[in-house]
């Protein structure tokens, strides 16, 4: 394959996962709509789990424009600046 | 120069499908020599960074895309035109991420205007969606492969359109100016008659309008109305651009009798209003207003406000194509899922 | 699946919640950006043809595997 040139371009990097606190107590979990229908369905009921059963800080939700883009990047700056861990839902 | 081994190439077609770079059709091997004739054709530098190809935003220098325009069958002249179409899709208002990575069917049309459409010999009559033509079916496979080599559009794997078209192969069309009584698509959009331009538009497959007695404006358009009223489906409203090409023969009707085409346009936007009792989800069809319109109604059943197809006249977009006889003309879909995609225009540079 | 991957970058436990359908789409598109170790949690397809209460039926299923996919 040396003598052809390769007509891809590969963007990936290593990456590794961020570092899991042991529960979610006392953290505050960022609910990301991606505006996709039904979505909001899922994440309603996601919201009153956590209630129930865990015990975070607080609980934020947030709303993509479109699930046909990444986030804009202020978005993607808001929810890194103030949430702990992240849901987002729902790809279909 | 010397020609390739025609063995050698053989067994680089095999290599390169194996190795999910193609479209499915054999492809021309990118050698060094091709793909350094081509990058010099165009005048630009190798290395220049013309666009991240999303959805993996991965570099589309010229290299990169002489090597897959080289591979699509390109002649080197192609390049100019491959580059301007490949910066177009890379603007954030086509949403190549979604155009590529939804389950609809959307693939980038391109539409070439100007003057380099006769210096490379670029179809835009007879046939002009269909097969024969270099220019043609080599630009828009060029496109293609790019998305998916740079861009990462793997079919059934980041693509997940459920059903696609063949458009995914190549889909390249120029306008045949010199039969329009109007300003072409691209002087519609600021550029001057000189310009050679591409657009781009996120489109679904050309479905074909037969019409073979009309005489009169108002009697055809009535006719491109009706048809223009099943984009996507029968009752989907506030959609975005969607191109509509008139044959020659369909063309004159409205022209002959003096419309402008932004009167054409705005005729076929008001005859595609409905009322919103007609657009009931569940009435002829489950699909239907979407719920936070229907919210804004409070008696939906009754109520006789019109809501539009498209949501204003401009995203009724027209231009002119096809073979002298014959009166047919083609919608064209655009892809405007979730207000997603518009038309988008670059220069073609040329050295 | 851009955006899972961007958080996580960032030190951000992110659990993504997907459609059996889309599992092959966002696992392709994660190991394209070279994050090989990013999970998805999954829930049946198909979404769109269902009431507001089936859905929330679906939340009840993946909640514990959300929280499993958030902490160590």
């Amino acid at each position: 394959m040396s003598e052809y040139l390769d007509p891809t371009a590969p963007v990936a990097v290593p990456r590794k996962t961020a570092r899991r606190p042991s529960s979610l107590d006392g953290l505050v979990v960022t609910l990301l709509d991606i505006s996709k229908a039904k979505g909001d369905h899922l994440l309603d009921r996601i919201e009153e789990l956590l209630r129930e059963r865990a015990r975070p800080k607080a609980i934020v939700r947030k709303k993509k424009p479109t699930f046909a883009r990444p986030a804009p990047e202020p978005l993607r700056a808001e929810i890194v600046g103030g949430t702990g861990v992240l849901i987002e839902a729902l790809a279909d | 120069m010397s020609l390739a081994d025609p063995g050698l190439d053989a067994d680089a077609i095999e290599e390169l499908y194996a190795r999910g770079v193609t479209d499915g059709l054999p492809v021309v091997p990118p050698t060094r020599g091709r793909v350094e004739r081509t990058i010099a054709a165009s005048g630009r530098g190798p290395d220049e960074l013309i666009g991240l190809v999303p959805p993996n935003y991965g570099r589309a220098t010229v290299e990169k895309i002489a090597v897959n325009a080289v591979m699509a069958g390109c002649r080197p002249e192609y390049l100019p035109v491959v580059l301007a179409a490949v910066e177009a899709v890379c603007d954030d208002a086509f949403d190549l991420h979604g155009v590529s990575a939804t389950t609809n069917a959307p693939a980038p049309l391109v539409i070439v205007n100007g003057p380099l459409r006769g210096e490379l010999d670029i179809n835009c009559g007879a046939g002009v969606f269909g097969s024969g033509w270099r220019a043609n079916a080599t630009i828009g496979r060029a496109l293609r492969l790019v998305c998916v080599n740079v861009g990462g559009a793997r079919p059934g794997e980041v693509s997940m359109s459920t059903l696609a078209h063949p458009g995914r192969y190549t889909y390249c069309i120029g306008e045949r100016e010199e039969a329009s009584p109007w300003e072409s698509l691209a002087v519609e959009h600021g550029f001057a008659p000189g310009d050679s331009t591409v657009a781009v538009l996120a489109a679904d497959a050309p479905l074909g309008v037969y019409d073979q007695r009309s005489r009169t404006p108002e009697d055809l358009l009535a006719t491109l109305a009706a048809s223009l009223a099943v984009v996507a489906h029968h009752k989907m409203t506030h959609w975005g651009d969607t191109l509509l090409v008139l044959s020659p023969e369909h063309v004159r009707i409205p022209g002959d009798a003096g419309w402008t085409k932004a009167e054409v346009r705005r005729w076929l936007w008001e005859r595609l209003q409905r009322p919103v009792r007609e657009l009931l989800p569940g009435r002829d069809g489950g699909e239907g207003l979407p719920e936070h319109v229907l919210r804004k109604f409070p008696d939906p059943a009754r109520d006789d406000s019109p809501i539009a197809k498209f949501r204003s006249p401009d995203n009724i977009k027209i231009l002119v194509a096809g073979g002298t006889a014959g009166r047919f003309s083609a919608i064209v879909p655009g892809w405007t899922f979730s207000k997603g995609s518009a038309l988008v225009f670059r220069p073609i540079r040329t050295p | 699946m851009h955006d899972g991957v961007f958080f996580e970058d960032h030190g951000i436990p992110t659990a993504t919640v997907v459609s059996t359908e889309f599992v092959r789409a966002a696992r392709a598109q994660a190991e394209a950006l070279g994050a090989h170790d990013y999970r998805t949690v999954v829930v049946p397809h198909p979404i769109q043809p269902l009431t507001r209460d089936e859905v929330r039926a679906l939340a009840d299923k993946a909640f514990d595997e959300i929280v499993r996919r958030l902490t160590a």
